[in-house]
């Protein structure tokens, strides 16, 4: 007969206890662990494979662009890169962005309220606002990662086709702007989707919950915009019609495009207003775009805070 | 403690603890997880005094909370993760380097007797190992103290007979101290070298197992018939007996009890079923002797 041990994995082995006597780390290195688990976490790193294929084919997605852009400067150098380091690509940045942020932001925040695991984190050494902040931290590095990536890859391409250390310097001298601005994008979209994110357990939700305002207000934005052009028209004044240039304010997306118009000054003379599609107009509004980013990612930042202030550690 | 203005979880309790198993015991809803969280600085009392390891639970929670292992009373476990996983990256919020962390959270899984089964998504456990996984989780960081919010919560019989001696042994053969909730007293007191037994908020006792246990034996005997009469007969020998359900309660002084009743059944003729020594529910126990009731040991208040 064979043992009756052994089998039910109940066996409790005596190999007694061991200390720890050797150091502990302090409450900033378990911040820092915690945003690396995090971080990884937002690529699907330790979930399993299913959950590295969205956040693997939006990277690369975003990532087309730069890889486009390097191939027409290859077969055509005379025709200078196709894809600016500011813009990007607006539209295609913009739809990846809010896949990202919809899908990935749910998985940081929603799954430790939906599993009730917060107690678990909240009596150890680090704080309700270590870990909101932990979480802000590692998705803002994320959606970083989706921004900056793509424009590094940008920058090679064009760097390897141009000559001359000057022309180095003078694409180097471009980035820089555009690494700035893709991290306006990134703080904002990664305080706000968190926010949106924490607001319930439930993972469907939860997308639905940063989604959707996302996507209408983005919407809504820029159908104003374009009622503002063209009903309101004409540019009698020199200046677009109010409702153009405050429509944008509406959505985080055309709240970061005017900011970008915003930083880059006035058009030049002979450059028409609407050169770009799906720029966000912002007629002399410009400080207020400014303003109102600066409020909004507060108020993000402060919310999501609050919201793990009064979290229940029940 | 008090929740907002109408509801007070914790009243006026004064109570010391030492090292060594203790027992938290009291009904559902007497209070006894609202003080584990004050005593880890998550909650703060609305009055009063804490203090866990020589720290003040009102501002070294942090302190307090690096040496303390708490294992939640409800389900707390994400499903899509392995035991390893979890509890590494637990060990990691514990304060462990990296590698310190492997090394103990395959050590705490393999003494809560997870060890083949810790490469599994947790999901696919069975109730008796998540509460393995949650005291695995608990221990993953050397604590000097562990709160155990009712560890054997929703296990059969073999695995909380499993449950209560693996936390005997971790108190004994560990050197940890431990704080068990739990509302079964009959079930912690097995483990427990102190008990502090709490209703509604207030202390009702505060003792060691032994002298708790002697004062709260009671003996019920039933018999098949003539249950009046043995009633009488006990009144007679004196030892008060109570009608209870279909049987008799009488309070159990010591060995000559058994011998009485033993004796009134005998001289009765009456066919006897049952005699079993059992206990009184917590509150209504320590409710019947309230000389007892007010007493209290040591320092620290909540309230």
């Amino acid at each position: 007969m064979p043992a009756p041990q052994a089998s039910s994995g109940g066996v409790i082995h005596n190999i007694g206890y061991r200390r720890y006597d050797e150091q502990r780390l302090g409450r900033p290195q378990i911040v820092r662990a915690l945003t690396w688990h995090s971080l990884r976490s937002a690529f699907g790193i330790g979930r399993g494979a299913k959950a590295k294929i969205l956040p693997v084919l939006l990277f690369i997605l975003i990532c087309l662009p730069a890889a486009v852009n390097a191939v027409a400067l290859a077969t055509n150098p005379s025709g200078g890169p196709i894809v600016s380091y500011d813009l990007y690509l607006p539209q295609l940045r913009i739809v990846t962005m809010l896949a990202f942020v919809a899908f990935e932001a749910p998985n940081l925040v929603s799954s430790d309220l939906r599993t009730h695991s917060l107690p678990l984190y909240f009596a150890r050494p680090i704080s309700k606002t270590d870990y909101a902040l932990a979480k802000l931290m590692a998705f803002v590095l994320a959606c970083l990662a989706m921004v900056e990536i793509p424009l590094i890859l940008l920058y090679i391409g064009n760097a390897s086709q141009v000559h001359g250390p000057s022309a180095v310097w003078a694409q180097t001298r471009q980035l820089g702007p555009g690494l700035l601005y893709g991290a306006a994008w990134a703080v904002l979209l990664a305080s706000i989707g968190l926010l949106l994110a924490s607001t319930t357990g439930k993972r469907v939700f939860a997308i639905c919950a940063v989604g959707i305002p996302l996507f209408f207000s983005w919407i809504l934005a820029n159908v104003l915009m374009h009622i503002g052009g063209q009903v309101f028209n004409p540019i009698a004044s020199g200046q677009p019609p109010a409702l153009e240039s405050l429509a944008g304010l509406l959505s985080p997306f055309t709240l970061l495009g005017g900011v970008l118009r915003w930083l880059q000054g006035p058009p030049k003379p002979g450059v028409p207003i609407r050169q770009a599609l799906q720029q966000t107009i912002i007629g002399h509004f410009g400080p207020l775009y400014g303003a109102v980013f600066v409020l909004l990612l507060a108020a993000a930042v402060a919310g999501l805070i609050a919201r793990y202030r009064r979290v229940s550690v029940a | 403690m008090r929740y907002g203005t109408t509801i007070t979880a914790l009243d006026e309790l004064t109570v010391a603890v030492g090292p060594g198993v203790t027992g938290l015991v009291g009904a559902n809803g007497a209070g006894k997880s609202t003080l584990i969280k004050i005593l880890l600085g998550l909650l703060g009392p609305t009055s009063g005094h804490a203090a866990v390891l020589g720290h003040d639970c009102a501002t070294r929670g942090v302190q307090i909370r690096t040496l303390t292992g708490y294992m939640p009373e409800h389900d707390c476990l994400p499903p899509d993760v392995s035991a390893t996983e979890l509890v590494t990256h637990l060990g990691r919020m514990s304060g462990l380097p990296p590698t310190a962390a492997r090394e103990r959270a395959a050590d705490s899984l393999r003494h809560v007797g997870l060890y083949e089964e810790r490469y599994r998504l947790i999901g696919t456990y069975s109730t008796g190992m998540k509460q393995r996984v949650k005291l695995a989780q608990a221990l993953v960081g050397d604590p000097r103290l562990l709160l155990l919010d009712e560890p054997t919560n929703g296990l059969d019989p073999a695995g909380r007979t499993a449950m209560l001696e693996l936390i005997a042994r971790i108190g004994t053969e560990f050197g940890i101290s431990i704080m068990v909730a739990s509302h079964l007293l009959g079930e912690i007191e097995q483990i427990c070298d102190h008990l502090v037994a709490i209703d509604a908020g207030r202390l009702l006792r505060a003792d060691t197992v032994s002298s708790v246990t002697k004062a709260s034996a009671v003996l019920l005997i039933e018999v098949d018939e003539g249950g009046e009469l043995l009633l009488a007969e006990l009144t007679k020998r004196g030892l008060s007996p109570v009608a209870y359900e279909r049987g008799l309660l009488v309070q159990l002084a010591g060995d000559e009890t058994y011998d009485e009743v033993r004796d009134a059944v005998a001289d009765l003729g009456l066919p006897l079923t049952r005699m079993e020594q059992r206990r009184h529910r917590i509150e209504e126990l320590f409710r019947t002797d309230p000389a007892l009731a007010g007493e209290t040991i040591g320092v620290g208040s909540v309230s």
